[in-house]
């Protein structure tokens, strides 16, 4: 009983301990919820914005830089050479016509662009106003220059001499007259898209109109100044993909390709240092500048970290390092430290070019008048007799022809214009004319139903494939426009009645007396005969490509720029 | 007490000091978030400045010392950092108009007074109170001063000179319009046309600048009105000496590019005269023909005032390190570098013709320590700017 008497006030002061307890517990759980109450309200605040986190990144650490391909040898350079230092935000480039830069940039598909030429900066902020239909109103806010090169008449230099070079100032005129008098002189430039080819368009038109600045959009819808660069044009051998291309192709294949292509002066540098005896023609009439700008644009994404990784970008490229990358590359750096005449400088006479050149610039008209330039451009240059030779036979079943399809597809949506004729000729064990050659204003639509409907069999008849297209070129015998046969196989001959020695043959004794006919080949995977197709192509100013199941597209819409 | 009492008052008072404890760290987390109505004095105010494109290489460098430095702010003892972010004033102009400042700078530094009162201007028709100050603490300063002047090719000053005089804005015009060129006007048929370089008014202050000038020296006044920009006679004049230009495409055109391009797209133009210094050396590097600097009668300033923005984006704190900023612009030493980028410094404690000064350097180039006697143009109303930009696009750029 003691026990029990003694062991009461124990029992009751443990049971209040254990609620004391219980009471701490609560205390604290309590608290703890209370705490974890208001962190969850405060992220919940966040998330709804009523209290930004000002320190929040971007969701990418990438600054998207789109650049013109005929500089992708220095751009790419600097963009290495810039991601090694280890910034915060690495520069991703991205290699673009000038163009589609433009389309790109409405798109805000990037921060930050590095076209050929400003022109397109001043196209696209003139798009910009007139979608937001306020004058003010612009996108590209900072521009640095890094590298600036003038366009010239790349020419071999025995060519140069026949025109009374060096001891005459030539210009675009000389060339002009030049290629009126001599048919089998070759020369081209690429097509209004780049700024190489809006300048020679543009000088071909101040010469058709008879002035020498203040072009009006009066001038140029005269009919006479339309009907004078119709004729200059008509010299063009072909158009094709750029500068670079162009200038690759010429380093290959030497004087057979081209006798004089318009392009940047870094690209007369640089055949020169392949061992090509190349020299710029600085036009007397006057010249415009390459000069690449590197361009932020206000484009919605463009966070203060992208305007930062851009200052960064651009201190870098202006760099000594990176301007004397520059000047290696065959560029007149914007660091004007930098002596162009000094001795590791390559703008040498050895190498065909002169630093103390141009002289003076053509006058470069309003935008608007640009614009209109480039619309008279497309209307009136060379038009094209094209013949798409496609390869049906029995190898080519599947993944192969669906993506073939699909490419000359491309290619025949890619040619603008109604005017140009195109048509298609299959061969397999056999040869047909699948669709008649037309202008695609009447048949581009069965073109792309006859595509649609090619389907693979038999053997590999190429040389009467390439025949048949040939022979209704040489037919018709059109003088006036650019004739070509693009022809694609992906096996070995095994099934023609005609001879290769026969074919080139007629090719060649064709190039010497009737209308020129240019052969574009393209080499469709590992097992097609490329050397059958070199014979083809080659001796009469064509290319061969090699494609895969993967490029095939991308290469008939390249080829597709030469037409 | 007995010590059921003792445990009871401990386990209590433990209780209590908990929960105090929680509720203050929760306080503290709370804070540590916070971004606004509380001041976290560890962090650094962040000042950013819109630059003017033809001051922020000396600003910049600047806000680098100033930054290295660790200048604080006397009120709370917190470190001022500042963030330059170089704009052309036009361009920041439009932004701010647009409400498409993202962020809202703290200060802006334009190229001349005249933009922020045209932005005053656009704020008050829709607030109905000025954004920029032009009194008070808070008002508009100068940092350092340039002017436009003429840069001319040494070669075809010579031409002109010799067939002209003096060059003014009427020598200009009568070369402009010579149909036949420098073969004409004393110079090299190689030359080509007579090309003038000047900023595209709608991309760069300077360009309209030019105009205002070509505007005042026309009629001889220094106060230019809307019906004297839009009289008949004056328009020909202007459009014949603009169509001159080499790009009429919409680029703009600076010093760096008259350097970079040289007398392929420019033989004369009317620029900065701090760039004019800036870039006379690239340009006896790079072409043969050195660059002249000539001082034209009439004379546009450009003054760059430091302001700062008074709208509800930014602190008080903010606006006041800003002040912290600029007194450090407006101090001996900045004031001297100032010099060394071709500015005139806005501090009369700070002589022109200082050791490291362009002006001293490049006498021999026409640059002169004092300005000679000339007339300073009044600046433009926002009708006057308007009309002249209009002017610009259906008479030179829709060409």
């Amino acid at each position: 009983m003691s026990r029990s008497y003694k062991n009461r006030p124990q029992q009751q002061s443990t049971a209040m301990i254990g609620v004391l307890v219980g009471l701490l517990v609560l205390v604290v759980v309590g608290s703890c919820a209370c705490w974890a109450l208001v962190q969850g309200f405060n992220k919940t605040s966040d998330l709804l914005g009523a209290q930004p986190d000002v320190s929040a990144k971007p969701a990418s650490n990438v600054l998207r830089i789109a650049y013109s391909p005929e500089k992708e040898t220095l751009f790419t350079q600097l963009v290495n050479g810039y991601n090694q230092t280890g910034p915060d935000y690495r520069v991703q480039p991205i290699r673009m016509e000038p163009d589609a830069m433009i389309r790109g940039a409405l798109n805000g598909e990037f921060e930050a662009m590095s076209p050929d030429s400003s022109i397109w900066l001043r196209q696209l902020d003139q798009q910009f106003a007139q979608q937001l239909s306020d004058a003010d109103a612009f996108l590209v806010s900072q521009t640095r220059y890094y590298g600036i090169s003038p366009v010239v008449i790349a020419m071999w230099k025995d060519v140069a001499q026949t025109l009374g070079w060096p001891t005459r100032s030539l210009g675009w005129n000389d060339l002009v007259s030049y290629a009126l008098a001599n048919p089998d002189f070759a020369w081209s430039h690429p097509s209004t898209a780049s700024a190489a080819g809006l300048l020679a368009t543009l000088a071909e038109l101040y010469a058709a109109a008879g002035v020498t600045r203040g072009l009006t959009p009066e001038d140029l819808e005269k009919p006479e100044t339309v009907a004078r660069l119709q004729e200059i044009e008509r010299t063009v051998r072909y158009y094709g993909e750029g500068e670079w291309a162009t200038a690759q192709q010429v380093n290959q294949r030497g004087r057979d390709y081209l006798d004089a292509f318009v392009c940047q002066e870094q690209l007369v540098v640089w055949l020169n240092q392949q061992g090509k005896d190349v020299v710029a023609i600085y036009p007397v009439e006057g010249s415009l500048w390459e000069d690449h700008p590197l361009a932020l644009l206000e484009v919605a994404s463009l966070t203060p970290q992208h305007r930062l990784a851009f200052e960064q970008f651009a201190a870098y490229v202006a760099s000594p390092q990176a301007q004397e990358m520059v000047l290696a590359n065959g560029y007149r750096p914007a660091d004007l430290s930098l002596d162009i005449r000094g001795p590791d400088s390559p703008l040498t006479a050895a190498n065909g070019v002169d630093p103390d050149q141009p002289l003076t610039n053509l006058q470069l008209p309003g935008a608007q008048v640009i614009d209109q330039v480039r619309n008279v451009w497309w209307l009136i240059k060379r038009k094209t007799n094209v013949y798409l030779v496609v390869d049906t036979s029995g190898s080519m079943d599947g993944e192969k022809l669906r993506n073939v399809q699909d490419a000359l597809k491309t290619f025949v949506n890619q040619i603008e214009g109604a005017d140009e004729r195109v048509g298609l000729v299959e061969f397999w064990g056999d040869v047909r004319t699948v669709v008649p050659l037309d202008r695609l204003g009447n048949n581009r639509a069965a073109l792309i139903d006859a595509v649609d409907s090619l389907e693979a069999g038999g053997n590999t008849a190429l040389l009467d494939g390439v025949q048949q297209a040939f022979l209704e070129l040489q037919q018709l015998g059109d003088r006036e426009r650019i004739n070509a046969i693009v022809v694609m196989t992906d096996g070995r001959e095994n099934a023609s009645r005609t001879t290769l020695r026969d074919l080139t043959g007629r090719l060649g004794e064709n190039q010497q007396s009737g209308a020129p006919i240019v052969v574009f080949a393209i080499a469709y995977g590992s097992d097609a005969d490329y050397v059958l197709l070199e014979q083809l192509a080659i001796p009469g100013g064509g290319q061969v490509r090699a494609g895969t199941v993967e490029t095939i597209r991308e290469l008939y819409k390249i080829l597709s720029t030469y037409f | 007490m007995n010590r059921t009492r003792w445990v009871f008052l401990i386990i209590v008072g433990a209780a209590i000091l908990l929960a105090v404890a929680i509720m203050l760290i929760a306080r503290d987390g709370d804070q540590g978030t916070a971004t606004s109505g509380s001041v976290d004095r560890r962090q650094p105010i962040e000042v950013t400045v819109i630059t003017a494109l033809s001051i922020e290489p000396w600003v910049r460098e600047a806000a680098n010392q100033f930054n290295q430095a660790e200048q604080k702010l006397e009120d709370t003892g917190q470190v001022v950092h500042v963030t330059i972010i170089p704009m052309d004033g036009l361009a920041a102009k439009s932004k701010f108009e647009r409400d498409e400042m993202d962020p809202v700078p703290v200060a802006w530094i334009p190229d001349s007074r005249y933009l922020t009162e045209l932005v005053n201007a656009s704020f008050k028709e829709r607030l109905g109170r000025d954004v920029f100050l032009t009194d008070g603490e808070y008002r508009g300063r100068p940092i350092a001063i340039t002017l436009l002047a003429w840069g001319i090719y040494e070669s075809r000053a010579q031409a002109l000179e010799s067939s002209f005089g003096k060059i003014d804005w009427q020598v200009i015009h009568d070369a402009a319009v010579n149909p036949d060129g420098w073969d004409a006007l004393g110079g090299r048929e190689e030359w080509g046309f007579f090309k003038l370089a000047i900023s595209n008014p709608r991309k760069n202050v300077s360009g309209l600048g030019a105009m205002v000038a070509a505007a005042g020296e026309y009629y001889g006044s220094t106060s230019i009105d809307p019906e004297d920009v839009n009289r008949n006679a004056f328009q020909d004049w202007l459009a014949e000496i603009m169509g001159s230009m080499s790009d009429l495409s919409g680029g703009t055109y600076t010093v760096q590019d008259l350097a970079l391009f040289g007398y392929t797209t420019g033989d004369a133009g009317q620029l900065l005269e701090s760039d004019l210094l800036l870039n006379m050396e690239g340009i006896q590097t790079r072409w043969a023909d050195p660059l002249r600097i000539v001082y034209p009668q009439y004379v546009t300033w450009f003054d760059f005032p430091f302001t700062v923005w008074m709208g509800p984006e930014t602190t008080a704190d903010q606006k006041n390190a800003a002040l912290v900023f600029e007194a450090y612009l407006l101090s001996k030493p900045v004031q001297e570098r100032a010099l060394t980028y071709g500015l005139r410094p806005e501090s009369a404690a700070v002589p022109v013709d200082g050791p490291d000064s362009l002006f001293t350097r490049w006498q021999s180039q026409g640059a002169q320590i004092i300005v000679p006697r000339t007339t300073a143009m009044r600046s433009p109303d926002r009708q006057v700017l308007q009309d002249l930009l209009r002017f610009f696009d259906l008479r030179v750029a829709g060409r």
